[in-house]
């Protein structure tokens, strides 16, 4: 009884938790990225994925770093307290969240698996890296993209290698190489298992961010910019953008996207592209140091403090 | 975005005209205003009263929002340019869609139409394209 109390406690403190902060999110992203917005296109799409992943990732911590060690610590094991209606009916809900999320990223993980045995009959390898594999497939692939999660491979179809030049080819898999550094399809498969309802909008802003930034990432002069930005026509021309696998991630986005993506390249010389600041995670340090001397010195009290509110909860 | 779209409808007294359109069109630039500012600016060049009562209008219709400060109220757009913009895209759409008796012909021109627009677009891409690196070589050149 006491470990069903347990978790039933800890469930419902995780699903009231994750509510509550999801809802803040889906409707205030938009003006926190208004403030917050860095101005380079990779810590935009940083701050995006943070916005998104955050209240998956604080309720977890302040499930496993407060409600569990307030229960375990506290509450006496002898009594035979009845679990209570609304962790049971909370609990129930938080499992159904995990198992909706646990199903929708497994079943983005299967269709993406299926659709890249499909591209890859046939396939052949174009370059062997320690990032990721480049090979080359046939005419019913995408173009160009970067599929897959655990070992993501660089799939160029052989009409895109057909029609773009040597350094066309080098800058657009550079491209998608980018997106292979920053684990773009694993950020896709934590969104599918956070799941939450009204976050259309916010992966779909993170989406277009991350393009540019795997844009940013490709081009390192006003050359590159002009010829990715003709790789991105010409393999636009190749046929109407596909629909890729969930886990996979093309390098063409939609066509809004495209049209500001190429406008934007061509401006390359004009638009001050800010270096990376390396040191940029010190800005942090004060803050998340502050944060755990905080906890240190306060953590006995805002256990005894969160025990009295979940005794509140099973009553 | 339902009550957007709600308000896009040609049965909704919604329809905004041309006096409307540049107000709103001032306020997306600057983010919110009072009439005050809108005329000391000197982008709008109209009678204190008539800015007033248009901005009342457009408050009324749910197009802007507005608080109190002094005597005056401060206005500010309720959705962005691009989200009003998707709205009446969508609109439009929907009313092709919704004219003909077969639902699949208006689609179909509407596919067209795409498909066009979107070969039309990336030939004038191409073009500028062309046009970008003539410029580059010509640089690299001097």
């Amino acid at each position: 009884m006491f470990a069903a109390r347990c978790l039933g406690v800890s469930l419902a403190v995780f699903v009231l938790l994750y509510v509550s902060l999801s809802l803040a999110v889906g409707r205030g992203w938009k003006l926190a990225w208004r403030i917050f917005k860095p101005r380079l296109a990779s810590g935009s799409a940083d701050l995006l994925f943070v916005l998104r992943i955050l209240p998956f990732a604080l309720s977890c911590a302040f499930t496993l770093v407060f409600t569990l060690p307030s229960f375990l610590l506290l509450e006496p094991r002898g009594t035979d307290e009845a679990i209570g209606t609304a962790p049971v009916a909370l609990g129930l809900c938080c499992l159904a969240l995990f198992t909706i999320g646990t199903l929708r990223a497994y079943a983005a993980q299967l269709r993406t698996s299926r659709a890249m045995a499909e591209w890859l009959s046939g396939a052949s390898v174009m370059e062997s890296g320690p990032e990721a594999t480049v090979l080359q497939t046939g005419k019913h692939s995408p173009s160009l993209t970067v599929a897959g999660v655990c070992a993501p491979k660089v799939l160029v179809s052989e009409d895109a290698v057909a029609t773009l030049t040597a350094s066309e080819l080098r800058t657009a898999l550079r491209h998608e190489m980018a997106h292979v550094r920053r684990y773009d399809n694993l950020k896709k498969l934590l969104f599918r298992l956070s799941v939450f309802p009204g976050m259309k909008h916010l992966e779909r802003a993170w989406s277009e961010e991350a393009e540019i930034a795997a844009d940013d990432a490709a081009v390192s002069s006003f050359r590159d910019a002009l010829d990715l930005a003709a790789a991105l026509i010409k393999v636009s021309r190749l046929g109407p953008i596909q629909a890729t696998a969930e886990l996979a991630t093309g390098l063409l986005h939609s066509s809004t996207a495209l049209s500001t993506r190429i406008q934007r390249l061509f401006a390359w010389d004009k638009i001050q592209v800010p270096q990376p600041d390396s040191l940029g995670w010190k800005y942090a340090l004060a803050p998340a140091a502050a944060t755990v001397i905080c906890l240190f010195f306060s953590y006995s009290s805002v256990l005894t403090q969160m025990h009295a509110v979940t005794e509140w909860l099973v009553r | 975005m339902n009550r957007i779209l709600g308000l896009l409808r040609p049965s909704r007294r919604v329809q905004l005209g041309p006096l409307e359109q540049q107000l709103l069109t001032v306020l997306w630039q600057r983010g919110s205003a009072t009439v005050r500012e809108l005329l000391d600016d000197g982008e709008v060049k109209l009678a204190y009263t008539t800015v007033m009562t248009t901005l009342d209008r457009l408050y009324k219709k749910q197009v802007l929002g507005r608080v109190a400060e002094g005597r005056a109220f401060r206005y500010s757009p309720r959705h962005t340019q691009a989200e009003l913009e998707r709205a009446a895209a969508g609109e439009a759409i929907r009313q092709l869609l919704d004219s003909g008796p077969e639902s699949s012909l208006p689609l179909s021109y509407l596919v067209e139409a795409v498909s066009e627009h979107d070969a039309r677009l990336l030939d004038e891409l191409q073009q500028l394209l062309e046009q970008k690196r003539r410029e580059l070589r010509s640089k690299e050149k001097h």
